[in-house]
């Protein structure tokens, strides 16, 4: 049996990672709440320009001449995908439970189905470069040690060189593989395709009205498209982020629950040490006294 | 007129305002001003660097914007920014020092990206420091 000084030592070194996972745990609930912020404050946004692209779209496919902009026919009269980009968001680090492992699972997933088609692959976060370098998948780009406020430059980037790239017909489709944020305790990983875009129907209560599109309709769709490819990486960036922070508090919630039940433990096991010494001396004494 | 327009100005960084107002008038990319009234043709329209003015119970108000998307309803105008800001967001220490940073730029320039992109900062120095109050 441990003696008692080796127990003492044990509560001690979990006491102290029972602290470390305690403060890393108090850090991604700020995190946490900084970019559910973001997310709050921009999903108004999105929603509206996805609401008004998709107006515009549908009104096209009533009939309307396509416009010569070939941004517009990426959206209207898509090509056949032959070639795709395909954009891998995860984290810079671990500690955050299956964050990182099940979107890589989806990311091979979506490797083994469309694999042969993928032309240029971006990495954002340092765990999707390894995975990719493990992979042996050939990285075009890579963002890591991205910051909150930089997300919105890298989705410009991304969102930048792909409508240039779909212009020269390098590429068909872009895809983004990255953690989609239901709520604090629940994520999971998603495939989006942000163009070509399938739109629904336009919603029914709009379907009356119809706007002028001024000064006329191929200037409004080359201000309003590549605008709203920004929006959908930079969405898909930031609930990431979220993702992240949000997994990380949980698993190290787990984390320092786990310790707290470790000491507990090995308090109780210390006390029974303690317990049977003292008994064990008292017999001593009482059997010596009665010799 | 007595009829009222929801003005909604929403940037990806958050929702800049929403309110009621009586008329209200934004720039576009690519002709001048757009004067919107009450019971307006739906139009929807790229938005230019400028400010919005609009009219709230007597009152003109100013609203900083760069870029983005206008939509316009009879009862209701939506602006999507790239950017935007409420006078209340601006600072005018930080914006000399922006202004004269880019004035710097602007002489310094090598090339005609770097100059174009130091002329934009300081137009939109000047934009914003018009929307301060005086």
């Amino acid at each position: 049996m441990a003696s008692i000084q080796d127990i003492r030592r044990r509560i001690r070194s979990v006491k102290n990672t029972q602290q470390v996972t305690k403060a890393m745990k108090m850090i991604s609930a700020v995190k946490l709440r900084k970019s559910q912020d973001r997310l709050v404050a921009m999903r108004p946004y999105a929603t509206k320009l996805h609401e008004v692209v998709g107006r515009v779209v549908t009104r096209f496919e009533g009939g309307s001449p396509v416009p010569p902009s070939v941004l517009a026919q990426a959206f209207l009269s898509p090509r056949e995908e032959n070639l795709i980009r395909v954009v891998v968001v995860a984290s810079d680090k671990g500690l955050c439970g299956g964050f990182n492992a099940n979107l890589l699972k989806a990311a091979d997933a979506f490797f083994l189905e469309k694999g042969n088609m993928v032309a240029h692959l971006d990495v954002v976060g340092k765990r999707a470069s390894d995975w990719a370098r493990k992979h042996r998948h050939e990285v075009a780009a890579e963002f890591t040690q991205v910051t909150l406020p930089d997300l919105r430059k890298v989705a410009l980037e991304i969102a930048e060189s792909a409508t240039t790239q779909y212009a020269q017909g390098e590429i068909d489709a872009l895809y983004v593989v990255h953690n989609y944020f239901h709520s604090a305790i629940s994520q999971g990983p998603r495939v989006i395709r942000v163009f070509p875009m399938a739109f629904g129907a336009a919603p029914e209560s709009n379907a009356e009205i119809s706007h002028l599109l001024e000064p006329d309709p191929n200037n409004v769709l080359e201000s309003l498209l590549p605008r709203f490819i920004e929006t959908e990486i930079y969405r898909a960036l930031v609930e990431s982020s979220a993702s992240e922070h949000a997994a990380r508090m949980s698993s190290m919630d787990k984390a320092s629950s786990n310790a707290q039940e470790m000491i507990d433990k090995l308090t109780l096991n210390m006390n029974k040490v303690r317990q049977a010494a003292i008994t064990n001396q008292i017999i001593e004494i009482v059997s010596g006294a009665a010799s | 007129m007595d009829g009222h327009l929801l003005l909604e100005v929403v940037t990806p960084e958050r929702k800049v305002f929403s309110a009621e107002v009586s008329e209200l008038s934004f720039p576009t990319a690519h002709r001048g001003y757009y004067g919107i009234l009450p019971g307006h043709t739906p139009v929807m329209t790229p938005v230019g660097d400028g400010l919005i003015t609009y009219v709230q119970n007597g009152q003109k108000f100013l609203l900083t914007v760069f870029g983005g998307f206008a939509e316009v309803g009879p009862d209701r105008v939506t602006i999507l920014a790239r950017e935007s800001e409420t006078p209340e967001m601006l600072d005018a220490t930080t914006l000399t020092v922006a202004r004269q940073e880019a004035l710097q730029r602007l002489k310094e320039a090598k090339g005609p990206l770097d100059l174009a992109k130091a002329q934009a900062d300081l137009d939109a120095a000047e934009i914003r420091s018009q929307a301060l109050p005086h």
